[in-house]
């Protein structure tokens, strides 16, 4: 037996420490992550503020040039995109709260007990799953002044003697387009709000009614502060969507009449592809971002967020 | 088992990654799909980019591509088709890309656009060599050059006249017009087919898209307005603006035109002539083939635009090119598609089915173009001219972003006729590069 060989050596020092080590290892872990998040969703941050300083229309490559801040003050003084800004506010309005309202009542209805509610569920998901451009196009159908139903049937009752033209119009087509909207939206608060009614316990209601609370007190009192965190992120997150959201309008009235329901996300389209003005987009794209962090934030802070109840 | 017989894990892999790269590098090089069939190994590929805004274009060109590859041992012609909203961007998107397609079929105004980033082949000296050169329409010619170049092949001609419902007109003891009306027939006749109790109207005015502003420009011409005098932008002369509330007025005061019209477009002035809506809309001789379906042939004809108080009129024209581009990566084949697309048969086959008209004499005096149906086109040649706002390339894409919103404002009594032509104006001047 070799005697040399059981001495006990010490263990050379490790050049970072235990603690270290770990953390190291747990940002690796969180690396394959990182990696994915940063590539798809800050690089074309940061490469949409880059784009907003340059002057970049595509069909003009030897203009191309560094502008600074040229693209903002150009912005600052186009009465389109204060127009659009302003409808967008309108759009997203309109259609949010009115869509809350509706499909709030909507989900009150479907946790209701009654026969046939597992096919009435189903049915309430349809103009949600329907693609935003097909909905677009059955409703430029319906609106359609000439042949279209809406026309027809007001015709019919009574109500109309000359069609109207509802999306050519300034008067009637926003409020046209907010309406195709509104049918489309119900379903997401409907389905969001009833799977937090059906999370809320029994006992919790048991409890209240133990105590003399009446059906109004427990709406108010148990239902709207156990529903807070799903009202705040369905809303929150919808009227981000919304705010975003063109396809609807490109379809129905490409924002026209005279930019009546141009959206200020439906110009920036317009101008990158119909322009090719991509450094102009760009900067409408990097100011909608700034409204909408700014708007979330604020949001947030006002409802508290998404704390618990207790909290 | 026999160690040298084993396939080891880290042997598979190997072999395995091996194979792999090998595949790899001889796809590299394809630029076709794999599994697609390939006519011949010494074929070589043409690109060419069609734009598709009705689907009767995809089986005319399928044929046509066909019978040419058919006919071919060395080039085979691969068709991209893609819908006409995505076309031009597309198009430019592969160009900045250095990407582009051999060959393509655009329209005449986009041209000076493409020009203008330099990626169009000049074709001056081999077009002139070319065995149909002199027999060509110059005007044709004249859609497809700039700067004294000629950068494509005018592969249809259209210019503007009007539709109008013959029947109806027999039906309401109306006068038909004859090829030398005037503004004030039209309006007449305008007012008698209007019955918004039947849902019937006069005149399918167009407000949607690029040609809401140039065929409200064809009627400013009659007042001897003109886009450009002296190179300048005079499109808000008093001539222009008389004409304009006139137009207007069709909407806002005579009420000859549908509700809709502020926003209708091309689909719709055709749908609504077509289902009996209208009595009358401006179009090119593009809806011809699809009216004869709709209304029947014997129930509309065409006459040209009415003559304006000046005692002028225009109808512009517009060309469909083929076009080739610098960044292509095989010339000679494109070459050889693009004169074959123009021969006479080809030539004649497409603008027929198509209801456009051919660049050239002889096939202009064949049937169809002898039919009533095309006389308002044919009647319309004399005093046809080249667009007027294929003037500077930068036009083309603000025509439709900024124009169009300008004059649906105007449309819907937003702002007066001459606060539109004035903004209308300023724009061009702007944009004049």
């Amino acid at each position: 037996m070799n005697k040399e060989a059981s001495v006990a050596m010490p263990a050379p020092r490790a050049l970072l420490s235990r603690a270290t080590r770990e953390t190291l290892a747990n940002y690796t872990y969180l690396l394959p992550a990182a990696i994915c998040l940063g590539g798809t969703v800050l690089f074309p941050i940061l490469k949409a503020i880059h784009m907003s300083l340059y002057h970049n229309v595509l069909s003009r490559p030897q203009d191309y040039r560094f502008i600074g801040l040229g693209n903002y003050l150009r912005m600052i003084h186009d009465p389109t995109f204060w127009l659009t800004l302003k409808n967008s506010f309108v759009w997203v309005i309109c259609s949010v709260s009115i869509q809350f309202v509706l499909g709030f009542l909507g989900a009150l209805f479907l946790n209701a007990e009654f026969k046939g509610r597992a096919f009435l569920r189903t049915l309430n998901l349809l103009p949600w799953i329907i693609p935003g451009v097909v909905v677009g196009l059955v409703w430029e159908y319906l609106y359609q002044p000439n042949y279209g139903p809406v026309n027809d049937i007001l015709r019919r009752v009574g109500l109309l003697t000359v069609p109207i033209a509802w999306l050519s119009q300034p008067a009637f087509a926003m409020a046209s387009v907010i309406f195709a909207n509104i049918w489309r939206g119900i379903p997401f608060f409907s389905i969001m709000i009833l799977a937090g009614l059906q999370a809320i316990p029994d006992e919790v209601y048991e409890a209240a009614t133990v105590d003399g609370a009446s059906v109004t007190q427990r709406f108010w009192h148990v239902t709207m502060p156990m529903l807070r965190p799903i009202i705040v992120v369905a809303t929150a997150t919808r009227i981000i969507w919304t705010f975003n959201y063109a396809d609807l309008i490109f379809v129905m009235t490409s924002g026209g009449p005279a930019n009546a329901t141009q959206i200020t996300s439906s110009y920036t389209l317009l101008t990158a592809y119909t322009d090719l003005d991509f450094g102009y987009a760009a900067t409408l794209s990097v100011i909608l971002l700034v409204i909408m962090l700014v708007f979330t934030a604020f949001y947030l802070k006002f409802t508290k967020g998404v704390e618990s109840v207790s909290g | 088992m026999d160690d040298r017989s084993r396939f080891s894990r880290r042997q598979f892999l190997q072999t395995v990654a091996a194979s792999g790269a090998v595949a790899a590098s001889g796809l590299a090089g394809r630029e076709v799909p794999f599994l697609s069939p390939t006519k011949a190994s010494a074929a070589s590929t043409v690109r060419f980019q069609f734009s598709v805004p009705e689907p009767l274009r995809i089986s005319l060109v399928e044929g046509l591509v066909d019978r040419f590859n058919k006919s071919q041992s060395d080039v085979e012609v691969k068709v991209e088709f893609v819908p006409q909203a995505q076309a031009r961007q597309q198009l430019i998107t592969a160009i900045t890309a250095g990407n582009p397609p051999d060959c393509c079929q655009m329209w005449d105004n986009w041209l000076g656009e493409f020009d203008g980033m330099g990626a169009l082949e000049d074709l001056t000296s081999q077009i002139k060599g070319w065995k149909f050169y002199a027999g060509t329409a110059p005007t044709a010619w004249q859609t497809v050059s700039l700067k004294g170049k000629i950068v494509s092949f005018p592969l249809a001609l259209t210019n503007d006249a009007i539709f109008i419902r013959t029947d109806r007109v027999k039906e309401y003891g109306l006068k038909m017009p004859t090829f030398d009306w005037t503004t004030d027939d039209f309006l007449t006749l305008a007012k008698g087919f209007t019955k918004p109790e039947k849902n019937q109207y006069g005149f399918g005015l167009r407000g949607g898209g690029t040609w809401a502003v140039l065929y409200a420009t064809e009627f400013m011409y009659g007042s001897g307005a003109q886009v450009l005098k002296d190179g300048k932008v005079v499109i808000n002369s008093p001539e222009a603006v008389s004409a304009f509330e006139w137009y207007i007025n069709l909407i806002l005061k005579a009420k000859v035109t549908p509700p809709s019209a502020p926003t209708d477009a091309y689909r719709q002035i055709v749908e609504g002539f077509g289902r009996g809506v209208t009595n009358m809309y401006l179009h090119n001789s593009g809806s011809i083939e699809e009216q004869k379906k709709f209304v029947g042939e014997p129930n509309f004809a065409t006459v040209p635009i009415p003559v304006g108080p000046a005692k002028k009129r225009a109808s512009f024209f517009f060309s469909e090119t083929l076009t080739m581009f610098k960044g292509g990566k095989n010339k000679e084949g494109a070459w050889k598609f693009l004169t074959w697309m123009m021969d006479d048969e080809q030539h004649f086959k497409y603008c027929t089915t198509l209801g456009l008209l051919p660049t050239r004499q002889n096939l202009a005096e064949k049937p169809p173009y002898t039919e009533p149906s095309y006389a308002g086109f044919v009647k319309s040649i004399p005093f046809s001219i080249v667009s007027p706002y294929l003037a500077y390339p930068s036009w083309g894409g603000k025509l439709d972003s900024e124009g169009v919103p300008m004059f649906q404002q105007a449309f819907v009594g937003q702002i007066t006729p001459k606060q539109c032509l004035d903004k209308f104006a300023e724009m061009l001047t702007k944009n004049m590069a």
